[in-house]
């Protein structure tokens, strides 16, 4: 197999569904509609933002907008802001659409080779039939994904996963790296170089879907004992034959991170990857509080997600917010203001022992060649993560 | 309700539109689609034409199986790129044009070469 260089083609792997020339070429085609997108039709919104719509919103009001609400009520009627958002959510569509192909032509024999694991596995797959699928879940399907995370189309279905992983690529516009890894690989490295003595034993993922940012604390901890948990069945029968096909050890188990039964203690070190903005907030805080009592003294929680929108500008806070109301994540814009500190505190932390910061993007060589900015439809181009977390 | 072995193709949740009239939205997506489609005809024929040069008449199978190199995945995202560009050039038109200062009404420009800059009366 040759390895794909960075920021182009992704990394393949025998769990990753098999596309005939023309699906690969439709997808290609999505990836490249998106980062046109990006290049070329993102910063026009800005502008039209300060040549038309704030001149406009000064001169009615004697004052520039404050608040992303009122920049959001000028900016709807623009037209350039209506054909971005309808080329975006176009966007979108076309991407699930164009990785649904594959796996719908040929579901039956995808889903027996996700199922045939070899004989001497090294991680694990602990299904529960009997778990819930959270409401969170399935009020909407988040960010457009026909079915979501948990819908299951046939029995011992693993089709959501597959999508789901070829999509990620097409999301990020190959910005997370060949294996997707960005964010996970990013924590890593900062647990390196600013924990340089931590050696966690025992390691957990909240909400991990297909585990792509699971696989580099198995190899960057290879001593450690990893386990990755998610509420939906059919990213996990994909992230256990993924994470074995990549020959890295993960235990996964179907799971709900506000109430898992791992005991009391029983990690150093707990984490998860944009899960966050897909709760509601009664769930993050649930969620806080059980990495509290998950985590043994000294033990480290790190959750990471796109910055906050304290202290931002209220046109990017404005387009930053487009996923909520256009893409499927209703969490999205509540959990980007949440109080960090109050968060901690009432889950029972240290509210002093908490971080948050930005950390870089371990894909650094990309870094040059992306928007270096946080914008709707770039997701990864900001070249940093933003993560949230406490030292029990 | 779906469809045993069936992936559902609609995202549960209200379709956002935004235009004033969403057929305005449909047809985007609609040109969208098209434009994604006669993409993928253009990678088809390159793979056709680049195969032909390599064996002077390629087997269907050789076709399906094709895969880019580094070199020629990168001509054809040059490609898509140029491509949208000009599928996408209305997008980009009034921005490059507040941009350039190049925002004059027409009916000034019209003024200008018939009555030396002076607006035309308004006929009631």
């Amino acid at each position: 197999m040759n390895m794909p260089t960075e920021n182009q083609a992704q990394a393949e792997h025998r769990a990753l569904p098999p596309t005939t020339h023309d699906e690969y070429a439709r997808q290609e085609f999505v990836r490249s509609f998106k980062e046109h997108l990006v290049k070329h039709v993102h910063g026009g919104n800005r502008a039209v933002y300060e040549a038309k719509v704030k001149p406009a919103f000064q001169q009615q009001h004697q004052r520039a907008p404050q608040t992303r609400f009122e920049v959001r009520d000028a900016m709807v009627r623009e037209p350039h802001y209506q054909m971005f958002s309808t080329l975006l959510r176009t966007s979108q569509e076309m991407m699930w659409s164009s990785c649904q192909i594959p796996v719908q032509r040929n579901l039956t024999a995808l889903n027996q080779a996700i199922a045939k694991r070899p004989k001497k596995a090294r991680g694990s797959l602990t299904l529960d039939a009997a778990l819930e699928t959270p409401k969170y879940h399935t009020a909407v399907d988040i960010h457009c994904q026909p079915g979501g995370y948990h819908t299951e189309f046939v029995a011992e279905d693993a089709s959501a996963g597959m999508v789901y992983d070829r999509a990620v690529y097409l999301y990020a516009m190959g910005q997370m790296g060949p294996y997707n890894n960005d964010i996970g690989a990013s924590i890593v490295s900062w647990l390196q170089q600013q924990h340089p003595t931590f050696k966690p034993r025992r390691i957990l993922d909240l909400g991990c879907s297909v585990g792509h940012s699971t696989v580099p604390y198995a190899q960057a901890f290879p001593k450690a004992e990893i386990h990755a948990i998610d509420v939906a069945a059919p990213m996990l029968r994909y992230a256990h034959a993924r994470a074995e096909d990549l020959g890295v050890r993960v235990h996964y188990s179907q799971q709900n991170a506000e109430r898992t039964n791992f005991a009391d203690g029983s990690f150093d070190l707990v984490v998860s990857h944009i899960l966050l903005h897909e709760t509601s907030q009664t769930a993050l805080q649930n969620i806080v509080q059980e990495c509290h009592r998950l985590l043994g003294a000294g033990g480290l929680m790190v959750h990471a997600e796109t910055p906050p929108y304290k202290g931002m500008d209220p046109f990017d806070a404005f387009l930053l917010d487009w996923d909520t109301r256009n893409n499927n994540e209703p969490f999205w814009a509540r959990s980007h203001e949440v109080d960090l500190r109050a968060l901690s505190r009432q889950a029972g932390f240290d509210p002093d022992l908490k971080f948050e910061e930005l950390i870089p993007s371990a894909f650094q060589i990309a870094k040059a060649q992306r928007s270096n900015k946080f914008q709707g439809g770039d997701f990864g181009g900001g070249g940093l993560w933003f993560i949230y977390g406490n030292r029990k | 309700m779906s469809t045993p072995g069936k992936l559902k193709r609609k995202a549960k949740g209200e379709r956002p539109y935004f235009f004033d009239d969403p057929n305005i939205d449909r047809v985007v997506s609609m040109v969208m689609g098209l434009a994604g489609e006669v993409a993928v005809l253009h990678d088809r024929l390159d793979t056709l034409e680049r195969l032909v040069a390599q064996h002077g008449g390629p087997a269907r199978a050789a076709l399906d199986t094709y895969r880019p190199d580094a070199t020629v995945a990168a001509s054809r995202a040059a490609w898509r790129e140029s491509f949208l560009g000009e599928v996408l050039r209305i997008v980009e038109i009034e921005v490059e044009a507040m941009s350039s200062g190049d925002t004059q009404p027409y009916e000034q420009a019209i003024a200008a070469v018939e009555n030396n800059g002076r607006a035309r009366r308004q006929k009631k």
